[in-house]
């Protein structure tokens, strides 16, 4: 075998949505379409959804992005495979996506949904976040599965729920911190919009190189 | 050999049934006797007598392209579900993306050719260049592709809840002869290319328009 070449041409930024089944990393991607189309950013998004078509179509009838920039890769029962082991189908689906809108700025790839053990191929992605809610516990930061830990940024979302599960949202986010080693963690509720700012914001930053 | 015909290389073949997702939804393949008949069918009925002989046409071209796209076309005109002939291309395409990185002869300039709609880029017609390029012969290559199908199909029919670890090594292992049988003779020229399975074509024609998807095909 001769030695992998990595490097690719200068294109747009590849960045991974990680999380639970239901943490709302749709929702999440949502939001943060029209926040960042208007810095003037252009998007696409690949979708891995697990069981039907959903994410990807609603997505695309949503209003937020040209259906076309919007492409679902089926992940055979295996969300995490797709994302780490063989990401191979979601590379050439960005690959696509590149030479068709170029020049684009971001590649959104949704995963199918995961566990806690899940991480995103460095190969895929340039970044990635991982999405928990509070309704799924407020121990899930202190079991330390490498999403939590590794992720570039963590999204504790659905804070609104906070009260109404008996989840303390300030200790949740001390845990998260603590397991990260200084890397960020934001909180959000998608459906007020709160957070969404510093998600972007974190983007540009990290990702975009426009802050 | 074993790197390329093991499932940890990535193929992008994990997002594909090939009809076992939708035969498995109509109760029509529910018991590993069901699963074993349909991997051995579609080994013989489609592998053998129609990847087989591209793959071996493409391993033959010797690098020379041209002759790659004449029996990777001939994939295409033969291939009648869409399910089945989008999904062997989106397989060719992803495996030609793996090796493009991996910078394997041939692979960048082919993919060059697909991303211009200049070649369908099946997956039989990729792997038997790709394979060539990095010195398998093609006795050896017929095995990877034959064992990787079985272990694709069995993979699937497993995830799917429809058979279990222990049937699905059973399967495979019963499977050797098959593959043995369907080697012990020498690949059909282009001009016979054929296939039929229809029950799996059928399949995959209604798996188009099924709501749960969990594979591409």
């Amino acid at each position: 075998m001769t030695k992998p070449a990595h490097a690719r041409a200068p294109s747009s930024a590849r960045v991974g949505i990680g999380g639970p089944v239901g943490a709302g990393k749709t929702a999440l991607i949502e939001r943060l379409l029209p926040l960042l189309a208007a810095r003037g950013f252009s998007l696409a998004v690949v979708t891995n959804d697990l069981v039907t078509k959903e994410d990807a179509e609603r997505l695309q009838r949503g209003g937020l992005i040209a259906p076309e920039r919007v492409v679902g890769v089926e992940a055979g029962a295996c969300p995490h495979t797709v994302i780490r082991e063989d990401p191979t189908l979601n590379i050439e689906a960005a690959d696509l996506l590149e030479a068709k809108f170029a020049p684009l700025d971001l590649i959104v790839i949704e995963s199918g949904g995961d566990n806690l053990a899940s991480t995103f191929s460095l190969d895929l992605v340039d970044y990635w976040l991982f999405v928990i809610d509070v309704a799924g516990g407020d121990d899930i930061p202190r079991k330390k599965g490498p999403g939590i830990v590794q992720a570039d940024l963590l999204i504790i979302n659905k804070v609104d729920l906070a009260p109404h599960v008996g989840v303390d949202v300030a200790a949740m986010q001390r845990d998260a911190e603590a397991v990260r080693g200084g890397k960020p963690v934001i909180l959000t509720d998608c459906r007020a919009g709160i957070g969404l700012d510093q998600v972007v914001a974190r983007l540009a930053h990290d990702v975009l190189m426009a802050e | 050999m074993l790197q390329h015909g093991d499932s940890f290389f990535p193929s992008g073949a994990v997002s594909f049934s090939w009809g076992i997702e939708a035969l498995g939804a109509d109760g029509k393949i529910s018991k590993a006797d069901d699963v074993a008949r349909f991997v051995r069918q579609q080994l013989k009925g489609r592998w053998a007598t129609s990847d087989r002989p591209v793959l071996c046409a493409a391993h033959a071209a010797g690098g020379d392209l041209d002759s790659v796209l004449t029996a990777d076309r001939l994939m295409e005109a033969n291939s009648l579900a869409a399910e089945q002939r989008e999904g062997s291309k989106r397989m060719g395409a992803a495996l030609l993306n793996i090796h493009a990185r991996l910078e394997t002869r041939g692979a960048k300039d082919y993919q060059a050719r697909l991303r211009a709609g200049a070649a369908p880029g099946h997956v039989a017609a990729v792997q038997g260049f790709l394979w060539h390029a990095l010195g398998l012969d093609a006795d050896s290559a017929c095995h990877v592709a034959a064992h990787g199908l079985a272990v694709n199909l069995l993979g699937a029919a497993l995830r799917l809840g429809i058979i279990g670890h222990v049937d699905s090594q059973v399967i495979l292992g019963n499977l050797h002869a098959t593959i043995a049988d369907i080697l012990s003779v020498p690949p059909a020229p282009l001009h016979e290319l054929h296939a039929y399975a229809p029950a799996a074509d059928i399949a995959m024609m209604r798996h188009e328009t099924q709501d749960s998807r969990l594979f591409y095909n």
